[in-house]
């Protein structure tokens, strides 16, 4: 590879969890101005291999040395002093502080003892200007920022630590496009800057357009390192996955039209001026996808729809009869059917500490109960045979749901509405921020329950999901649908395009995904 | 690190094991010292008679933690019980002195207002989003105000019906205080509400995560409020029987309960925050609880050096083992 001297090496590192290796003899380089992706599904030892890194856990074995010492640290704060500095995937943000208190959240300004707003906010507003958002207000309430700006709160508030390696876990999950762009921007300018970067990522075609060397971990070791560009990505995925790579994405059907009406259909729908007259049909059998931008009332719609929301104006069809769904409970009833796997599954689609078990009969209680109580060898039949249909990997049901690895989780989230048989399934991210293998079991159950007579909505921030799982692709702008894509028409070109709201004259260009 | 689990099965006695709480493990481990603290105060403290004596104590107490624990185990608190046990108690017994008929609904009539406290707790926390500790702590003082108003501060001069002196003191089975048997029913009920009914279910998914138990489409405020409704039944329920014990209600009789009951949920190992605890563990905190007064009154020491100690011991205890992983 390269001759310079290596800013950060690791040698044999290894790390056990009870009785499992997470992390087995692992070594690494990582050297100054280069960006180093990390590839791995979950459970291949990277995010251990971080977490040694950045002092969060210490290694069993094994050593580290940063610019040609021998390091060890005791804790997070260590690290950072040391220069290494991580965004984790999941977000560190205090949503009630502002975003300048936010980034000096460990070490504010002081002057006479007491915190010094103005400085805080000059070195805030420096932060944010260096990570490519100097339009967030530095006073601005973390809770009112989208999900995607967060993220960039906590790239400005890594940032502000002056790192030499900055590690970002997934750091792009939450992202639009735009916003990716922008932070690639950055990144690639901390690169020339002399950082050293390791990115981690699900997303193959970022690691292509950023990564200067990739390195592939695979059950808790580097299986191989090699420069960005010489594989192609079905040989990087089979390194990952360790068996052959076929197809990301399963066929679409030909649909017919059979005269039915649609299963689920919106006529005029909006709430406030989040959502504005937003009418489609989605059939059964059909995967109709959103498109867009983060935060362009995608959510709100899947929200709306399933009965969340208060004061909806407009009209939604149910096998083509009115209905109003004025809660989750009533959206989940028989006569409609409808499912929502929400966007933050720790959050809103699970109970981390329960267990496998009532996770999965949360929203199924009707098939298992009755008048109230709970027939217990119904219960476990139909959770036997979720956990078997939708390969769930847990030793037992009884587990706590947190035990499992993060793919797994998205599963059973998924799984705890298929208990229901919900004809309508609405999706919000389902594959955010989980493994390449996961992800392709989703797509082929997804279009399994559509063969089946499901009708699916989902929202992705995806575009190669969109591309490849979706029959047609709403996207979304301002609380509006701009455009409907269908078929070939639906390519990466013009998903930005009418994502952005500019007009695209040269979409004859399509084809097929 | 994410794929920890998917390793081999525990052998079935290990995951038996495994299940049993460490707090509640705690807790009878603690039951067993105070025992032995005692027995070398008195001789008596470990005969039956006294054992059975304190368990009778501790029914009182366990029938108002029973539902002081449903609401806990929500992630809210009810701190209205010293009313609702006093409301209970002074309801039963005017109802008892009118006539025969009022002898026969004393018992349903004090719980129905209870629950009708607790109700009203119910409607302001889950469809008025008042916080819990807020509408219990008002609607106790409404009770409060309502119970001066109607015996004029004074202690009423009505005495509890013969059934409800049954119901405390009676020995239906031979050598089983009946109080004991009325808790031990109640307890069983509780455990199968909370195991295996879809509203025992859905009580521990609000208190893990409110959120989720309401997009996975269950009826949370109904949970909420029905759990606020049972608690104050059950707080009730616990008047009734102390009247019955007391022979009558008096004011402010509620008032030893609201800490003990907190308490003993709590150092049973059930999580403060909701989600999370079993009743085998509400049980040893009432058993723990009641020892406890009874041994610091046995050792004769002053009222003021009681309560210093009570306090400082449920501290000691909740530091080593009452606090939990978040």
């Amino acid at each position: 590879m390269i001759a310079a001297e290596p800013l950060f090496r690791a040698e044999g590192l290894s790390k056990r969890y009870g009785g499992v290796i997470a992390l087995d003899r692992a070594d690494l380089t990582v050297h100054p101005g280069r960006i180093h992706a990390i590839l791995g599904e979950n459970g291949a030892g990277k995010s251990t291999l971080i977490k040694l890194m950045v002092g969060v856990v210490a290694p069993d074995e094994g050593r580290m040395t940063l610019g040609g010492r021998e390091v060890a640290f005791g804790n997070p704060s260590a690290a950072n002093d040391a220069g290494i500095v991580c965004i984790f995937q999941e977000l560190s943000l205090i949503p009630d502080l502002s975003v300048a208190d936010n980034i000096m959240i460990s070490r504010p300004p002081t002057r006479l003892g007491m915190i010094d707003r103005r400085a805080q906010r000059r070195i805030a507003e420096d932060a944010l200007e260096r990570a490519g958002a100097g339009d967030i207000h530095p006073r601005a309430l973390v809770k009112d920022l989208p999900l995607s700006r967060r993220q960039m709160v906590e790239i400005a508030k890594a940032l502000s630590r002056r790192p030499k390696i900055l590690i970002l876990d997934e750091a792009t999950s939450a992202l639009t496009a735009s916003d990716v762009t922008k932070v690639f921007e950055v990144l690639k300018r901390l690169r020339s800057e002399g950082l050293a970067l390791l990115y981690i990522s699900h997303r193959m075609h970022e690691i292509a357009e950023l990564a200067d060397d990739c390195s592939v971990f695979r059950n808790g070791r580097r299986i191989s390192t090699f420069a960005a560009g010489t594989k192609t990505d079905a040989e990087v995925i089979e390194l990952m996955i360790g068996r052959e790579y076929k197809h990301a994405f399963p066929d679409k059907p030909v649909r017919r039209a059979d005269g039915r009406p649609p299963s689920l259909q919106c006529r005029g729908l909006g709430w406030g001026n989040r959502l504005k007259d937003i009418s489609f049909s989605l059939h059964a059998g059909e995967i109709i996808g959103l498109g867009g931008l983060d935060g362009q009332g995608q959510r709100e719609l899947l929200l709306a729809l399933f009965g969340v929301l208060r004061d909806i104006s407009g009209d939604i069809l149910i096998d083509g009869d009115k209905v109003a769904i004025d809660s989750p409970v009533a959206a989940k009833s028989e006569r409609i059917g409808l499912a929502l796997i929400p966007e933050d599954r720790k959050t809103e689609g699970l109970m981390l500490p329960m267990s496998v078990r009532d996770n999965l009969s949360a929203a199924a209680f009707d098939r298992f109960a009755r008048f109230g109580i709970i027939d217990r060898q119904r219960q476990s039949a139909l959770i036997d045979e979720m956990i078997r249909l939708i390969e769930i990997k847990t030793a037992s049901p009884d587990l706590p749901v947190s035990a499992l690895s993060g793919g797994n989780q998205q599963k059973v989230v998924i799984a705890k509405w298929l208990m229901n048989k919900p004809r309508i399934i609405l999706l919000n991210d389902p594959t955010r921020g989980i493994d390449v293998g996961t992800k392709q079991e989703i797509y082929r159950l997804l279009r399994r329950l559509a063969d089946d007579g499901a009708a699916i909505l989902l929202y992705s921030t995806d575009y190669d999901e969109l591309i490849g799982c979706c029959d047609r692709v709403l996207v979304m702008y301002d609380g509006a649908v701009r455009r409907e894509l269908a078929g070939a028409e639906i390519t990466e070109r013009a998903l930005v395009s009418s994502a952005l709201n500019v007009d695209d004259s040269a979409r004859a260009e399509a084809s097929p995904a | 690190m994410s794929e920890t689990t998917a390793s081999r099965p525990a052998p079935r006695g290990m995951a038996m094991l495994r299940r049993i709480d460490p707090a509640v493990a705690a807790s009878f481990g603690c039951i067993l010292l105070l025992l032995l603290v005692g027995s070398l105060y008195s001789r008596s403290f470990l005969s039956p008679d006294y054992l059975l004596q304190q368990l009778k104590v501790a029914s009182f107490l366990g029938v108002i933690a029973t539902g002081m624990m449903l609401v806990i185990l929500l992630g809210q608190i009810d701190l209205s019980v010293p009313w609702v046990v006093t409301t209970g108690a002074m309801m039963a017994c005017a109802a008892a002195a009118h006539g025969t008929t009022g002898a026969v609904v004393a018992i349903p009539f004090g719980i129905l207002c209870g629950a009708a406290i607790g109700l009203l707790n119910g409607i302001g926390v889950a469809y008025l989003r008042i916080p819990s500790m807020i509408i219990t702590l008002a609607t106790n003082a409404v009770a409060q105000g309502l119970m001066v108003a109607y015996t004029g501060g004074f202690s009423p001069q009505d005495s509890a019906s013969k059934a409800m002196r049954y119901l405390a003191t009676g020995n239906a089975v031979p050598g089983l205080p009946n109080a004991v048997l009325v808790w031990a029913i109640i307890g069983a009920v509780a455990v199968w509400l909370l195991s295996r009914t879809t509203f025992g279910r859905a009580i521990y998914a609000i208190g893990n995560r409110e959120r989720a138990a309401y997009l996975s489409g269950i009826d949370t405020r109904r949970v909420t409020m029905l759990a606020f409704a049972l608690s104050g039944a059950l707080s009730a329920f616990g008047g009734v029987l102390l009247a019955g014990y007391a022979s009558k209600a008096a004011q402010s009789m509620g008032d030893a309960y609201l800490l003990p009951s907190i308490a003993a949920v709590v150092l049973g190992g059930t999580h403060i925050l909701g989600g999370r605890g079993s009743y085998l563990g509400t049980i040893a905190g009432v058993i723990l609880i009641t020892l406890l007064q009874s041994i610091l009154s046995v050792m004769q020491i002053s009222e003021a050096g009681r309560q210093l100690i009570y306090g400082a011991v449920i501290i000691l205890m909740l530091l080593i083992y009452g606090r939990q992983k978040a």
